[in-house]
């Protein structure tokens, strides 16, 4: 293996693992206000990226595609959380799991229904030309990804660290309780925790199109996104960053050692081999409960 | 009680009579969809047992059913293996692997179980499409025809054994859920630290629970592929098992009548959405999510409210809908 050679690897693994990590984010917001594991988020990012699809075709300039793709997930995430979320908060677990599961074959499916199976492509902002630098070629679309999650990540922290709402949030997550006591308004942090996670999602499946077009199966991102939940920890902000780029980079790097037939299994058995030995990941809080 | 489960015994009986009766007057077609409908109780009486009454959720239902499925037919194709004893040894081959996922899943709750599950999912569907010398991938594996000491079966001897089999499955449920064994899936699922200080051991409980639903899994998938002669890959996925969820959310969950009555109500829909079959699957998707928002306890409890002016204080149903 040579230098060269690990390092196009190791650049392949980042951006595809960027999205993973935008993916993981999106799963971790809700999850750390409200509780709710999203198993639908994968269809978010579907729809985000139809909606590219459908803006692109419009003729519409980038940035206002990106703008657009914000708002709309935005607003797509509270009317979610109103409609389908807020009934079966209260749910128990197992009612939550597969509503949120159900919800996301629902959108699929009437995906599927509106326009077909058929692969659609949408270019890239910066077209296809690789960028030759150091002896590396670097894909404008994977380096737009990237700086696009770098300042999610930031802003994101930010958010949560200086902005009243974030703290909230943060307040929200460890009690729901005692944030009522304190006067924090609970559902008005669910809401904004949804809509910040659909918004989320649904710049990733903007920002994935370009790579791999568009498609209802795009959804099955969630997978490597749940991975990198888990690798992160599910209430760690920077773990789902660092998960979701972590299994960009497995992803890579078995696809040369272990060969095209296990390297598909590999994320899968680590999230096994996780799940069972270390389910708060690296960064996340271990869930300790009084008997 | 004794009364009661006399009392049911006989209907269940009487329908199994009916059924086989009605079956030999009707062409092959209806026959073949009974057949399946039965298929899909024996998988949603095994569901049942793991999710609703020990309480633990999986996403990898359908991948018992494809490890029993394919597990019979290599079997009878590479070793010769007849149906009736292959259906039986690939059932035990998926128990076999219901507890290997089941030994570690069954330290996990809420949604790292679900993950876990998925995870499962995951593997056994790449292992089926990576390996496609021996289970033929994605093209599917052809099933051949079932025959007893070298004589075809005919498809109504087919649909009689499906209604056996089926018959078999309700009814070793309904036993097991009477028994000790049944009462410690309750106590597991309802406090699994109460069961514990009382001696239930709640890890052995759970994975036999894991072990218990892949085997009736496993007999399903074997029936279904010798009735249907050909397993597609893709019957195995996710929206698989979520169907099967489907069936014990608005039968009910934790009762084994409610099994019977998700999987008959919910596998003719598909006949009955045959003008708009696109549609099936947002149908069905919005009937569970439906049922979960409004009628979580199944339809069940709909038949027991009908029911209870008629009798004198049944014993309550097993408290359903709060898997934890």
């Amino acid at each position: 293996m040579t230098a060269t050679l690990f390092l196009q690897l190791a650049i392949a693994g980042v951006s595809v693992g960027a999205i993973y990590a935008l993916v993981a984010l999106a799963i971790v917001l809700p999850f750390k206000a409200s509780g709710v594991l999203n198993f639908g988020q994968g269809e978010i990012v579907t729809l985000g990226a139809y909606a590219a699809l459908i803006l692109t075709q419009l003729a519409l300039p980038y940035p206002v595609v990106l703008v657009s793709i914000l708002l709309l997930g935005a607003v797509g995430g509270i009317a979610i959380e109103r409609v389908l979320i807020r009934p079966i908060v209260k749910a128990p677990e197992f009612t939550l799991v597969i509503a949120t599961f159900a919800i996301g074959l629902l959108i699929k499916g009437a995906i599927s229904i509106r326009f077909g199976d058929s692969p659609n492509t949408i270019d890239g902002p910066f077209g296809a030309e690789p960028i030759v630098a150091a002896g590396l070629r670097f894909n404008p679309t994977a380096l737009w990804i990237c700086a696009c999650t770098a300042l999610v990540t930031v802003l994101v922290i930010a958010f949560f660290r200086y902005t009243r709402l974030g703290k909230a949030m943060r307040a929200v997550s460890v009690s729901a309780e005692a944030a009522t006591l304190m006067g924090i308004r609970v559902e008005r942090v669910y809401r904004w925790s949804w809509a910040m996670s659909t918004a989320i999602g649904a710049l990733a499946g903007l920002l994935v199109a370009p790579l791999i077009g568009v498609n209802p199966e795009i959804g099955q991102l969630i997978l490597r996104g749940l991975l990198g939940a888990v690798i992160g920890g599910f209430t760690s902000v920077p773990g789902a960053i660092v998960g979701g780029v972590s299994v960009g980079l497995i992803e890579t790097y078995s696809g040369v050692f272990v060969g095209t037939t296990f390297k598909n299994l590999v994320p899968f058995v680590l999230l096994m081999v996780l799940l069972v030995f270390r389910p708060q990941g690296l960064f996340g809080a271990a869930e300790i409960k009084r008997v | 009680m004794a009364a009661a489960s006399r009392r049911n015994a006989i209907v269940a009986v009487a329908v199994a009579v009916l059924l086989a009766a009605a079956a030999a007057t009707m062409s092959g077609y209806p026959v073949y969809l009974l057949s399946l409908a039965m298929i899909n109780v024996i998988a949603a009486v095994g569901l049942n047992l793991l999710t609703g009454n020990s309480g633990q959720i999986s996403l990898c239902h359908s991948s018992f059913m494809a490890l029993g499925a394919y597990g019979s037919t290599l079997l009878t194709v590479r070793f010769g293996v007849p149906f009736w004893a292959a259906i039986p040894l690939g059932a035990v081959f998926a128990a076999l692997l219901g507890a290997l996922l089941g030994a570690p899943a069954s330290r996990l709750r809420g949604i790292y179980l679900a993950l876990a599950t998925l995870g499962f999912l995951q593997i056994v569907q790449i292992v089926i499409e990576e390996f496609a010398n021996v289970t033929g991938g994605v093209r599917g594996l052809t099933v051949p025809k079932p025959t007893i000491a070298g004589v075809r079966v005919s498809e109504y001897a087919r649909f009689l054994i499906v209604l056996v089999a089926c018959a078999l499955a309700v009814w070793t449920a309904r036993n097991l859920l009477a028994s000790r064994v049944g009462r410690e899936f309750d106590a597991v699922r309802l406090s699994p630290h109460a069961a514990q200080a009382l001696g239930v051991s709640v890890h052995r409980v759970r994975l036999a629970a894991f072990a218990l639903s892949a085997a009736y899994a496993g007999v399903a998938g074997g029936l279904q592929a010798v009735v249907v002669g050909f397993i597609d890959p893709v019957e195995f996925g996710v929206s698989a098992s979520l169907r099967q969820i489907t069936f014990i959310v608005v039968g009910g969950m934790g009762s084994v009548a409610g099994s019977v009555i998700g999987a008959a109500v919910l596998s003719a829909l598909p006949e009955v959405l045959r003008p708009v079959k696109e549609y099936s699957d947002l149908i069905y998707t919005s009937i569970l999510l439906g049922f979960l928002i409004f009628l979580p306890n199944g339809l069940v409890t709909l038949w027991h409210r009908a029911t209870k002016r008629f009798t004198r204080g049944d014993p309550a149903p097993a408290p359903q809908g709060s898997a934890p």
